[in-house]
């Protein structure tokens, strides 16, 4: 079964006189274990799908059924509910909490879920451990640097074992360095604990890591392509 | 971890947080202290009302205060003793008589009342007794063969009893306690002279010193000034119970001093035995009983039950006999009722407004809460949390610093000197020992906390209503 399945999604937006069809008849599936982008020039739709995958937006058409559980007709309580048990978010802006350390943030989403503390404590050190930030659990934000945030960022999104996670150009605002680090993070944890990464990006760094390569323009999927 | 974010993130600002904070500790203190000093001066008006002047419970002749006719007496006291002393609460009774007349001294004569007392019941139940000023004698302790008199300050200067003079001695005094020579120098052309009021005298001192000697010296010289002449006489008049005019010469015994001016002028304390001789008044008999209960609020639970048990009298309590007093207690609760409200609506407005601007500033950081999981309600609470933190520790902070002041203040008091005449002249203290109960303390907490509360409502719904798409994408 597809962790994501879009059915010929739509999504317009009528915010000004003129109609935009920000998402234009998109079918995709995203298989358990993906690591995928989605390319394409602004404005082409790329953010508008990631936030409709990730339950952030309503379609206006066609349908969107993640790990068999439909997200149509979901009010937006359920809504809420249902990112905090199925995905992951990675931000461009890594927009942690800034009055909570970093094993604090990566604890958060587990908190919202109930975890037992113990629990809680031996997935945040394993989690920052993986991330490569063993020794900075007790910093703040605004004491790591920018990939360092991103780090924990991902640390965070992976926490609860989501059905997949979505990263919104998570390398756009980091140095070469940063980005190459943080891609050998994530393609880690996308082998050991076979996670889902669905990306959107500019960065071609990104792109050559790769597996498959959704290219998106006005709306629409001109082509999908699968490198192994 | 809510509540631990909440609180970390009144933090993240500090400089705005304190200043809210500080804002919220000046305007509770404010509100507190100023209800607390004027609750002093209501409570300590009330309090030497009932401790120095009336009692709780008065019981008269029903007649007795339409017409103040001596004979107009309780027959049988010894009887509605026995019934006031059997009423669960009256801790202590005593009888008093009551007889309008004149006192005149060789310089002035005035109005007032004379009432005959049992001295030993009178110290159990009234405080007036250690209210004699030091110096003029005593609460009846002196030996003499005339008649004895206890009486207000305010009437001995009405009787030229208590007057100012700049006597030798006294210059000399002040020269020594520190009053520069000049000064005592322009006081030498007043010395000798008589003075009957504090008025008199100092407006003839303010003509012969500086603004800033007056400023410095005027109080010092007028207590110095003061003089009492020991063993001073009156001559008391009043009719007998014949109806036949009568009086004696009575020696002052002892000057009293409340801060009560009306009750300073008029009242004259005189042992009951030596009124009896003098009116023919019989043994046993009274115009008044007074009861006196455990406490003030027993007041309206007892009056009603003496009530019933003495039909044929009038009885009334401290309330019904000062209906001023009574008033103002009531009316004090409205002001601070309106004077909370004031600074609660403040505190709301400051609050509203610091949160908003918290939440407006934390848009992408609210939007990514609600993004990854965190939901409506438990947003809602996190900015409800921070403002009743705001609010509980400004208002905590300002409690204590109100109960510290009020608790520092409350041993020597404030003294508004300046503004005694007045006040002194409708029974109020111009020395107020700032007081308030734990009660208020209670509910002006959690008035606070719920002003807290109420005031997070608009700037939490507003963080409701941010889409968190929008709110992650706009910075």
């Amino acid at each position: 079964m597809a962790v994501v399945q879009i059915n010929n999604v739509y999504r317009t937006y009528h915010d000004t006189e003129v109609e935009v069809k920000a998402i234009n008849g998109v079918t995709l599936s995203f298989e358990k274990g993906e690591f995928a982008v989605v390319v394409g020039p602004s404005g082409s739709g790329k953010t508008t799908l990631l936030n409709l995958i990730g339950g952030l937006d309503q379609p206006t058409g066609g349908e969107i059924i993640i790990a068999g559980h439909p997200l149509s007709g979901l009010r937006p309580s359920e809504l809420i509910d249902f990112r905090k048990e199925h995905v992951g978010f990675v931000f461009q802006s890594y927009n942690l909490i800034p009055v909570l350390t970093a094993a604090e943030n990566v604890g958060f989403i587990m908190s919202l879920q109930k975890w037992l503390k113990e629990k809680r404590k031996s997935r945040t050190e394993e989690l920052l451990d993986s991330v490569g930030l063993a020794d900075r659990h007790n910093s703040r934000p605004s004491q790591l640097s920018g990939g360092q945030q991103q780090r924990v960022a991902v640390a965070r999104a992976l926490a609860t074992h989501p059905e997949f996670i979505l990263a919104d150009e998570p390398t756009a605002n980091l140095d070469s360095k940063s980005a190459e680090s943080l891609l050998d993070i994530m393609e880690k944890l996308n082998r050991e604990e076979e996670m889902t990464f669905i990306f959107s990006t500019h960065d071609v760094r990104v792109m050559k890591r790769a597996r498959r390569v959704i290219t998106l323009e006005d709306g629409r999927v001109i082509s999908d392509e699968l490198r192994y | 971890m809510i509540l631990e974010i909440a609180w970390k993130n009144v933090w993240r600002n500090k400089t705005r947080s304190l200043i809210v904070i500080a804002a919220v500790t000046i305007g509770v203190f404010a509100g507190v202290f100023t209800i607390a000093a004027m609750n002093s001066s209501v409570v300590q008006r009330i309090d030497a009302a009932v401790n120095e002047e009336m009692s709780h419970i008065q019981v008269n002749n029903k007649d007795f205060r339409s017409s103040a006719d001596i004979r107009n007496i309780i027959n049988d006291y010894p009887s509605l003793k026995s019934v006031l002393e059997a009423t669960p609460g009256v801790v202590n009774t005593t009888g008093r008589i009551i007889i309008k007349g004149i006192a005149s001294t060789a310089s002035k004569s005035t109005g007032v009342e004379i009432t005959g007392i049992n001295i030993e019941k009178e110290k159990e139940i009234f405080t007036l007794p250690r209210k004699l000023i030091p110096g003029t004698g005593s609460y009846f302790g002196s030996e003499t063969k005339f008649n004895t008199a206890f009486i207000g300050e305010k009437l001995a200067k009405e009787l030229n009893i208590i007057r100012y003079t700049l006597t030798g001695d006294v210059l000399s005094k002040l020269e020594s306690e520190g009053v520069p020579a000049e000064v005592v120098a322009k006081l030498g052309s007043i010395r000798d002279q008589k003075y009957p009021t504090d008025k008199k005298f100092s407006k003839s001192v303010d003509r012969l010193l500086t603004q800033s000697e007056i400023k410095k010296f005027s109080l010092k010289i007028e207590e110095a000034a003061w003089s009492y002449r020991d063993g001073s006489k009156m001559i008391l008049s009043f009719l007998d119970m014949n109806n036949n005019q009568t009086g004696a010469a009575f020696r002052v015994t002892g000057i009293f001093r409340t801060n009560n001016d009306m009750f300073e002028s008029l009242s004259v304390f005189v042992p009951e035995n030596e009124l009896r001789e003098l009116t023919g008044m019989e043994e046993g008999t009274f115009h008044r009983a007074i009861a006196r209960l455990e406490n003030d609020e027993l007041t309206d639970k007892v009056t009603p039950e003496i009530r019933e048990s003495l039909p044929g009298y009038e009885v009334l309590n401290w309330k019904e006999i000062q209906p001023d007093l009574a008033m103002m207690a009531d009316m004090m609760q409205e002001i601070y009722g309106i004077f909370m409200g004031i600074i609660l609506a403040a505190l709301a407005f400051g609050i509203v407004n610091t949160m908003l601007m918290a939440v407006l500033e934390r848009t992408r950081e609210i939007g990514m809460l609600a993004a990854i999981g965190m939901n409506r309600r438990k947003i809602f609470s996190m900015i409800m949390l921070e403002s009743v933190f705001l609010s509980i520790v400004g208002g905590v902070m300002g409690m204590a610093v109100s109960a510290a002041v009020i608790g520092a203040t409350s041993k020597n008091g404030i003294n508004l000197v300046k503004y005694s005449e007045g006040m002194e002249a409708f029974g109020y203290t111009a020395h107020l020992f700032p007081t308030i109960d734990v009660q208020f303390f209670i509910t002006t907490t959690i008035l606070i906390v719920l002003t807290g509360i109420l005031s997070s409502i608009y700037p939490a719904r507003k963080a409701l209503k941010l889409n968190p798409v929008e709110a992650i994408r706009g910075e």
